[in-house]
């Protein structure tokens, strides 16, 4: 997939360096008089758009940092923040970056309980980042529940990966 | 050995372990108890084999029949927490070399009452004449006649079950209500619609989206759940005749846990739009009637005792989650349970004076446990897997919950004592139950 995306953004980029090195400079004939006879080719060809900026770089979802919980709970570890900083400088490199963080939970406890505690999980991690200065309206929050666990196994190791907060890029 | 007699006995001794084993003594009290008389005494009951009472040719189709509607009456009133299945035993006609057995016979193999069952087959129809004979005094105290076109017999054979529990005891039987729970279909959860025994399962929601916690509606066909179909959880409601889709209440955040009142005019729910999980009650259409908590901690599943004045629920406000009581406006709030750290999903008993629930036990199993309204008399129902999301049967008699005890989540019934456990489902990534009520 990432190779495939790589690819696409080679080809977008060449695609525009050529419409700029081609369209850039023959906007210029069009100032000599009537007289002088122009170049037939350059004469029919019509007049080509702007040419596109070379793309920014764009954010991918991929380097946001996933915020893991203990069990029951949805206050901040120390490397809940390590991770919530990173994600910080991410949001303020990219301002235009809208997301939406997910609140998860491990298979354990019921179903409605795992609901809010998600959605708790979700709220502290927005909170947090508001507290270091983000918009609020950069943010929201959705909870999960138990209900999407990546790991599907019955273990601590699985356990302690589906405990987290994840983000999700809604626009950018 | 055969599989299927090695997956008997497999089955046989998780059922056996997940309620013997609890009466060899913990320190917690057993589990055999009567919410209503005190000790727990199944009536031994024996049901006789269907007999065909016409006088003509009995057609091999219609035996099978008769043996499939025999079946079911069994079945049902082996599953009743009020009656024990006494079973034909073989050996006893053969030592006597009898094909069948007088009342007496039954008597001897331990039988109070015996239902015997006589078919005819007018025309498409199946009739059934049931007697109930007291085999003390080896008298017929009862009798009536119920009639089914022959495709029916599985409802028919609930019927003669549902009227044996209505001679016996007084009260209506559960032998025609559903069952709803949520099962794992492609990335989503779909909701499925059952007989409270398991049979006749069908898919109800198609959403391709999450659909957790329904509930039925006491007096409508329709089913309240929470679903993921429009991007964030909200409340939709379901009727179950047409399958169509209702948005009951869209609120910021999540609308989650619904829990209709007794009466059927109003939901208790969760709603997250404060920046936090509130217990609110809502009416029909989704206003809000009243905000009922005001904590910064997880309230949550919210149940209503059966004459609407209260409600328990769940709340973490001690740092974990216990049970908690309320009036139904909101206030008294009072702290009911204190055993172990997690105790979750409680659900009143339709009787009222009790409380079932998660409790999070030995070694980190969730198991069902239930505790009278004062808060004394805290038992442990099970005893293997985890288990989730006990709900009652209208009768207050038995329990619906799910359950991985043989490795898979599956549906699981049980009456209140924790015994005559039953497997509903057996294909797994099945949770989230909820039984219907008793339709007139």
């Amino acid at each position: 997939m990432r190779r495939l995306a790589l690819l696409a953004l080679i080809g977008m980029l060449a695609v525009a360096v050529m419409a700029i090195s081609c369209g850039g400079p023959k906007e210029v004939p069009e100032e000599v008089p009537v007289e002088t006879a122009p170049p037939v080719e350059e004469d029919t060809t019509p007049a080509e758009e702007p040419a596109p900026p070379p793309p920014a770089p764009k954010l991918q979802e991929t380097q946001f940092q996933t915020v893991y919980f203990d069990f029951d709970k949805y206050n901040l570890r120390d490397d809940a923040k390590a991770s919530l900083d990173h994600n910080f400088g991410l949001l303020q490199e990219f301002p235009d970056v809208i997301v939406k963080i997910e609140g998860h939970c491990d298979e354990r406890g019921t179903v409605e309980y795992n609901l809010s505690l998600g959605e708790k999980r979700a709220k502290s991690s927005m909170d947090y980042l508001v507290s270091l200065g983000i918009d609020p309206g950069r943010i929201s929050i959705i909870s999960y529940g138990k209900e999407r666990p990546v790991d599907q196994g019955h273990n601590e190791e699985a356990w302690a990966k589906n405990r987290r907060s994840e983000f999700k890029i809604i626009s950018q | 050995m055969s599989l299927r007699v090695r997956l008997a006995l497999v089955i046989g001794f998780f059922l056996f372990y997940s309620t013997a084993s609890a009466q060899m003594g913990d320190e917690v009290r057993n589990i055999f108890f009567d919410t209503i008389s005190g000790e727990y005494q199944a009536t031994p009951i024996g049901v006789d084999d269907m007999r065909y009472i016409g006088n003509r040719y009995i057609t091999h189709d219609d035996s099978v029949l008769m043996d499939y509607a025999t079946r079911i009456v069994r079945s049902d009133l082996d599953f009743y927490a009020d009656f024990e299945l006494i079973p034909i035993d073989s050996f006893y006609l053969k030592t006597y070399e009898i094909n069948e057995l007088t009342v007496l016979g039954w008597r001897r193999l331990g039988a109070d009452i015996l239902v015997r069952l006589e078919a005819e087959f007018p025309g498409d129809k199946l009739r059934v004449r049931w007697r109930l004979f007291d085999t003390v005094r080896q008298q017929q105290f009862s009798k009536g006649v119920l009639e089914r076109t022959k495709s029916q017999w599985r409802v028919l054979g609930h019927e003669i079950a549902n009227e044996m529990v209505h001679t016996l005891t007084g009260e209506e039987g559960i032998f025609l209500t559903k069952v709803v729970y949520c099962r794992e279909v492609g990335g989503g959860k779909e909701l499925f619609l059952a007989d409270y025994d398991g049979a006749n399962e069908r898919q109800l929601t198609s959403t391709g989206s999450i659909n957790i916690s329904p509930f039925f509606s006491p007096d409508r066909d329709e089913i309240y759940f929470t679903s993921y179909m429009g991007g964030d959880p909200q409340l939709y409601r379901i009727n179950i005749g047409n399958r169509e889709i209702k948005k009951v209440a869209a609120y910021s955040g999540i609308v989650a846990a619904p829990a209709v009142s007794p009466d059927g005019n109003k939901i208790a729910c969760v709603l997250t739009k404060d920046g936090n999980s509130e217990i609110y009650v809502l009416d029909l259409s989704g206003r809000i009637i009243k905000r009922l908590t005001r904590h910064r901690s997880i309230d949550t599943a919210p149940t209503w005792s059966p004459d609407g004045r209260m409600i328990a629920f769940s709340s973490d406000r001690t740092g974990s989650p216990q049970i908690y009581l309320m009036d139904s406006d909101g206030l008294n709030v009072r702290r009911l349970t204190y055993q172990g750290g997690y105790n979750d999903s409680p659900i009143w008993s339709s009787r009222g004076e009790r409380i079932t629930f998660v409790s999070r036990t030995k070694y980190g199993r969730f198991d069902l446990a239930s505790i009278d309204t004062s808060g004394h008399d805290y038992r442990i129902l099970t005893e293997v897997g985890h288990n989730e999301n006990p709900h009652f049967s209208p009768d207050g008699k038995h329990i619906v919950f799910s359950s991985t005890r043989l490795g898979p989540k599956d549906i699981f019934t049980m009456d209140i004592t924790g015994r005559n456990q039953r497997r509903l489902t057996r294909v797994g990534k099945c949770s989230n139950p909820n039984w219907g009520p008793i339709r007139k």
